[in-house]
């Protein structure tokens, strides 16, 4: 007993989540709530699937009251979401992050070969979490190919056509959501409330 | 009275907190509405740096082979009415700050050098169609008209009291048109006959239909455009 409490408030004190790591989560997933929710309201005045007269996102999910309030909402937070995608990663190349904080071969080799059932949910974690990143990045391709399509006609192409790039630009918002439950999940299982503290709440300022 | 003032499940403090929560909706409502024009506000200045960038105003976009032009894909949207033009009295007005100003009947417009391209017609709604037109370039409009060296600004006025203004860059862009001719045919009066503005690097609604003035001017005025002056951005570049 008399060695256990010291090796747990060591535990406890260590920092598990690096304050830029921290700041990146927060800011996304803010800035991503609003580009979703605004750009649910932009789906509505023309909905993918159906047109005018296909179903409609309801009013709950929406944000900015009507088209031209949810355009200027996307395009407001699009600056925030996408500006802070890319600091963050210049810093995980800077800091190398990107090689031991993402998913890597040991991942792979833990789900094949591995024993240990804890570090095979932290494999799935780490999948899931490095899955977000191309989601993220889709998003804005897509994004900038329907915001101007003109001077980025390639973007377009590249999709096939208008019809296709509206559909997976949208599809970012299950894939996002999807991402969301499957993350929270893993993150609790995996970590429990101290890693989800630890990305919140800890250590704030 | 005290007694049931304190209990937290009392009919008077449920009531207080129906009140409460239902002003707190009605708040949120209004306040998003405010920060809204304001998340515009703050950024639109950015966003038109940024659009004004990209543009390539000599650079044409490039278009469609006529097969891919999709016919029923346009949607006829309009604020309002579709227009009564006597196409015998019908002329187009040049003026503004100009030195020669113009006043053009159909057939000088259509002796004018003609102009066709296949290309994407966006709307701020989301859908997009590919689509031929065929008119006289803006630009050579302009170019007779002579402006003088401080315009910067075009309004374009339609027979619907529809109105528009436009960056100088975006009006001489060489796909910039005036059409008359829609996928191979006389323009519909649906689509705007006898002219309209066609260009793909605008969006739909600074597309304007039945144009009948062209006013060139050097500062804009507090009325923008239709859609503008209720909070649409007003460079809506492509």
């Amino acid at each position: 007993m008399d060695s256990a409490a010291p090796s747990q408030i060591s535990v406890k004190s260590r920092r598990l989540q690096a304050p830029p790591a921290k700041i990146f989560h927060w800011v996304n997933v803010v800035s991503l709530t609003i580009m979703l929710m605004s750009g649910l309201q932009i789906y509505n005045a023309n909905p993918v699937f159906g047109g005018r007269e296909g179903w409609h996102i309801p009013q709950f999910f929406l944000l900015g009251g009507w088209l031209a309030g949810g355009r200027h909402w996307h395009f407001a937070a699009m600056w925030i979401f996408s500006l802070n995608l890319l600091w963050y990663g210049i810093y995980i190349l800077i800091t190398k992050r990107w090689q031991h904080r993402f998913v890597g071969g040991n991942d792979v080799k833990a789900l094949q070969t591995g024993k240990n059932y804890k570090r095979k949910i932290y494999a799935w974690h780490r999948i899931v979490y490095t899955s977000i990143i191309p989601i993220l990045l889709l998003a804005i391709f897509t994004g900038i190919g329907m915001y101007k399509p003109a001077q980025f006609h390639w973007i377009v192409d590249f999709f096939g056509d208008w019809f296709a790039l509206r559909v997976v630009h949208f599809a970012t918002v299950p894939l996002v959501l999807l991402f969301a439950i499957a993350h929270s999940l893993l993150a609790l299982k995996a970590g429990g409330e101290r890693l989800i503290n630890s990305m919140f709440w800890n250590n704030m300022l | 009275m005290s007694q049931n003032s304190n209990n937290p499940l009392s009919r008077r403090n449920l009531l207080r907190l129906s009140g409460y929560s239902v002003g707190g909706i009605l708040l949120t409502g209004v306040s998003l509405t405010l920060v809204e024009s304001l998340a515009g506000k703050a950024t639109e200045p950015l966003n038109q740096k940024l659009e004004e960038l990209l543009l390539k105003p000599q650079t044409p976009v490039p278009e469609f082979p006529e097969s891919a032009i999709e016919p029923d894909a346009l949607i006829i949207n309009t604020y309002g009415f579709t227009p009564d033009i006597d196409l015998t009295t019908f002329r187009l007005i040049v003026d503004g700050e100009v030195d020669n100003p113009l006043t053009l009947d159909l057939a000088t417009i259509q002796q004018l050098l003609r102009q066709s391209m296949v290309i994407r017609h966006v709307c701020v709604e989301g859908w997009a169609a590919i689509v031929q037109w065929a008119g006289v370039p803006v630009r050579d409009l302009i170019q007779l008209a002579k402006p003088k060296p401080g315009v910067r600004y075009a309004y374009f006025i339609s027979a619907d009291r529809y109105y528009e203004s436009w960056d100088l860059a975006s009006c001489l862009h060489p796909q910039t048109l005036l059409a008359y001719e829609k996928n191979g045919v006389p323009l519909p009066v649906d689509n705007g006959a006898p002219l309209r503005l066609a260009s793909p690097i605008k969006l739909g609604y600074k597309l304007s239909k039945w144009v009948t003035q062209i006013t060139l001017v050097s500062e804009l005025r507090s009325r923008r455009g239709f859609w503008e002056d209720q909070g649409y951005e007003w460079f809506a570049g492509l």
